[in-house]
């Protein structure tokens, strides 16, 4: 039984498909929240989104990411929480503390949220020094030209341009749809 | 049997201080909890105990397939009464309410008796609210029905008035009689249905005794002399479903 | 000490079913052994206030359960499955629970939590809320355990608990046991030798309304060296108390 048809279970009522997807998913998707919030508040946001996919299964349109959409509610009820927390609280989630001060940022949970969120899909590229890791960082976080990477590699800047290529896949990936978090980098 | 969240697939782990089986938990208990509908909440704020409110609108004479049924045997009487002038309304009634006591409380209604007498909610406090419940919606029941039959048979004189007020109202007294005879045969006996069949059966003897002692099916309701022994008889049955669900004091030391 | 039984008796007409009694049990669980007819299900039975005692001294939980008020703050700190239980068979695994939380007095707000963790605990998260009549005696078994434990009682009283358990279930049932005898008293009554060895700190044989032998399993174990008969060596114990009882 794959997770969409557990969903379409869940929105007939089916509370044991529930418990199955909470099987599933409920641990990777604690993996990631742990890594941005301390472990009280990823008790709580696991159980709001878990609630929150129940009362919500009606909803879902079966594509095959239900991953995706579990880790899309899971950013909304942790964004929830610390909006609702306050400005001080949000500290204390190894968040850059000047993203959490700035009053004229639009949302400065959702803004922290994304930037905890890239982090952890930056390190699904592959540990550091792996070809993609290294490429990513010189190319998008130092913004050098590709022939400037490709010397401080030692490559032909044709890998360069593929290994750029292949990060970015992996980036839509994980973003999109959260896949790259349940199987580990590639 | 265990405290941990359920299937974890192989090779997930979740981090060491994440309790995932508690959120579990929190999950589910949302999910499968149940929420008492308005007369339930009502009738837990009024009786200060949600366990009672439940005890009670869960007694098998007050659900509503038991409702249905003597709404239809009533309306039956009442059909029966406008066709043959027999109060048959007025005689049906204690019948049908004894039987329904019967079936309110106790080891032949519940299959979980015993459990129930090791409740905090005791089950002496279960018997009362219920019998007096089923006893309340009987009656009204049967005064429904005869009410229906108010009109035809109030066209008359005042005394024919007077007569049919009697028969009308007057099953209430002996109903009472009829029905702490059903509990207390019920408890004593502890099986409804042993309870259900006397109070009937008791209630068939009275009326054809009243027949035969003063020619009309009528006179077990309407004969005022009545009235005292069936009170008497109530309250005695009463003390003695008291008795037999007692627990004794002075014997624990 | 949760529970202080002093001479406790019990008469049914003519029968002792329970021969003046003398119980002391604190925290911990406490097995209850004998043949069918020693008297184990009588004294379960008062222990739940079910059945006022004949004659005799009972203290549980602190209090005596002849009044009424002591009575029912027993009752609601108290769990009790008994040896036949009956279902409704209407509800769902939750509703019965639920229906026995709120007999016991759970505060409404924390019913719903202590539900959950009930169904959980005994392994019945997959069947929450199908109806009764469509488990299997084992599963039926576990909901009365359930109902049991709901109230976190700190008095739990089982009678036969693993009737219908496969050897699987025993085995995560004697797990929960040893769990629940941390903080509270557990006595479970059973004829089943080795569901009490394996679970229990302490163990009272009972036969013919008195309680012949009390003591660990070790000890029990022990008097099997003497004439004893049966596979294990608890049974041979067992067997040889019974012997020496009744010589």
């Amino acid at each position: 039984m794959d997770d969409d048809d557990l969903v379409a279970r869940m929105a007939a009522g089916d509370d044991t498909a529930l418990r199955e997807l909470f099987g599933r998913h409920a641990s990777w998707l604690a993996v990631r929240l742990r890594s941005m919030l301390p472990v009280a508040d990823v008790e709580d946001v696991l159980q709001e989104t878990f609630l929150a996919a129940w009362r919500g299964a009606g909803g879902y349109r079966p594509q095959g990411a239900c991953g995706g959409w579990l880790w899309g509610i899971a950013r909304r009820q942790a964004a929830l929480l610390l909006r609702r927390r306050g400005p001080a609280e949000q500290a204390g989630t190894a968040l850059p503390a000047d993203l959490t001060a700035r009053r004229d940022a639009p949302d400065p949970a959702e803004t922290a949220l994304a930037r905890a969120e890239l982090a952890d899909a930056v390190a699904a590229l592959g540990p550091d020094g792996s070809p993609e890791r290294e490429v990513w960082r010189l190319m998008y976080e130092q913004d050098r030209p590709v022939a400037e990477v490709a010397e401080l590699l030692g490559v032909p800047p044709g890998t360069v341009k593929s290994r750029a290529h292949r990060a970015r896949r992996l980036l839509r990936a994980v973003l999109r749809d959260g896949t790259a978090a349940e199987g580990g980098a590639r | 049997m265990r405290d941990t969240d359920p299937g974890l697939p192989q090779g997930q782990q979740a981090p060491p201080d994440v309790d995932l089986g508690r959120v579990w938990t929190a999950v589910a208990a949302q999910v499968w909890r149940r929420r008492p509908g308005w007369l339930e909440r009502t009738t837990g704020r009024l009786l200060r105990s949600p366990g009672l409110a439940r005890a009670l609108l869960t007694t098998p004479s007050l659900l509503l397939p038991w409702l249905i049924a003597s709404i239809v045997v009533l309306a039956a009487g009442a059909a029966a009464t406008l066709n043959s002038g027999q109060p048959v309304v007025a005689l049906l009634a204690p019948a049908v309410a004894a039987a329904a006591i019967a079936y309110s409380y106790g080891p032949g209604v519940d299959p979980a008796w015993e459990l129930s007498c090791s409740m905090a909610v005791s089950d002496r406090m279960v018997l009362l609210v219920r019998a007096l419940a089923v006893f309340a919606v009987n009656a009204v029941l049967g005064l429904a029905a005869s009410a229906a039959l108010g009109g035809p048979a109030r066209s008359g004189a005042a005394a024919a008035a007077g007569a049919a007020a009697a028969v009308t109202f007057g099953w209430l007294i002996p109903m009472t009689a009829v029905c702490a005879f059903a509990l207390a045969v019920a408890t004593l006996a502890r099986s409804a249905n042993a309870g259900a069949a006397a109070g009937v059966a008791a209630w068939l003897i009275t009326v054809l005794s009243g027949r035969v002692a003063s020619g009309h099916f009528a006179a077990a309701v309407t004969d005022t002399v009545l009235f005292l022994p069936y009170l008497a008889i109530g309250v005695t049955c009463a003390a003695v479903t008291l008795f037999a669900t007692r627990i004794p004091r002075g014997s624990y030391r | 000490m949760n529970v202080e039984i002093t001479e406790l008796t019990r008469r049914f007409g003519r029968n002792l079913a329970v021969a003046g009694v003398d119980l002391q049990a604190g925290p911990g669980v406490f097995g209850l052994l004998g043949p069918n007819g020693a008297g184990k299900t009588t004294l379960l039975r008062m222990m739940a206030t079910v059945i006022p005692p004949t004659a005799g001294r009972l203290r549980l939980l602190g209090r005596d359960p002849g009044a009424y008020g002591p009575r029912r703050e027993i009752r609601r700190r108290l769990g009790y499955l008994p040896q036949n239980l009956g279902y409704y068979p209407g509800f769902t695994v939750v509703e019965f629970v639920e229906y026995f939380a709120l007999l016991k007095e759970t505060p409404a707000a924390r019913v719903p939590a202590a539900v959950a963790t009930a169904i959980e605990r005994v392994d019945l998260g997959g069947k929450a809320r199908a109806k009764l009549r469509t488990l299997s005696g084992g599963m039926l078994r576990r909901v009365g355990i359930a109902q049991a434990i709901v109230n976190e009682p700190e008095l739990l009283l089982l009678d036969e608990p693993t009737a219908g358990l496969d050897p699987e279930q025993r085995v995560q049932f004697r797990a929960l046991l040893r769990d629940l005898g941390q903080r509270a008293t557990v006595v479970v009554s059973t004829h089943l030798v080795e569901d009490v060895g394996a679970a229990c700190s302490e163990v009272a044989l009972m036969d013919q309304g008195k309680i012949v032998f009390q003591g660990t399993p070790a000890e029990l174990t022990a008097r099997g060296t003497e004439h004893g008969t049966g596979d294990a060596p608890l049974e041979r114990g067992y067997t040889a108390v019974l012997a020496a009882a009744r010589s």
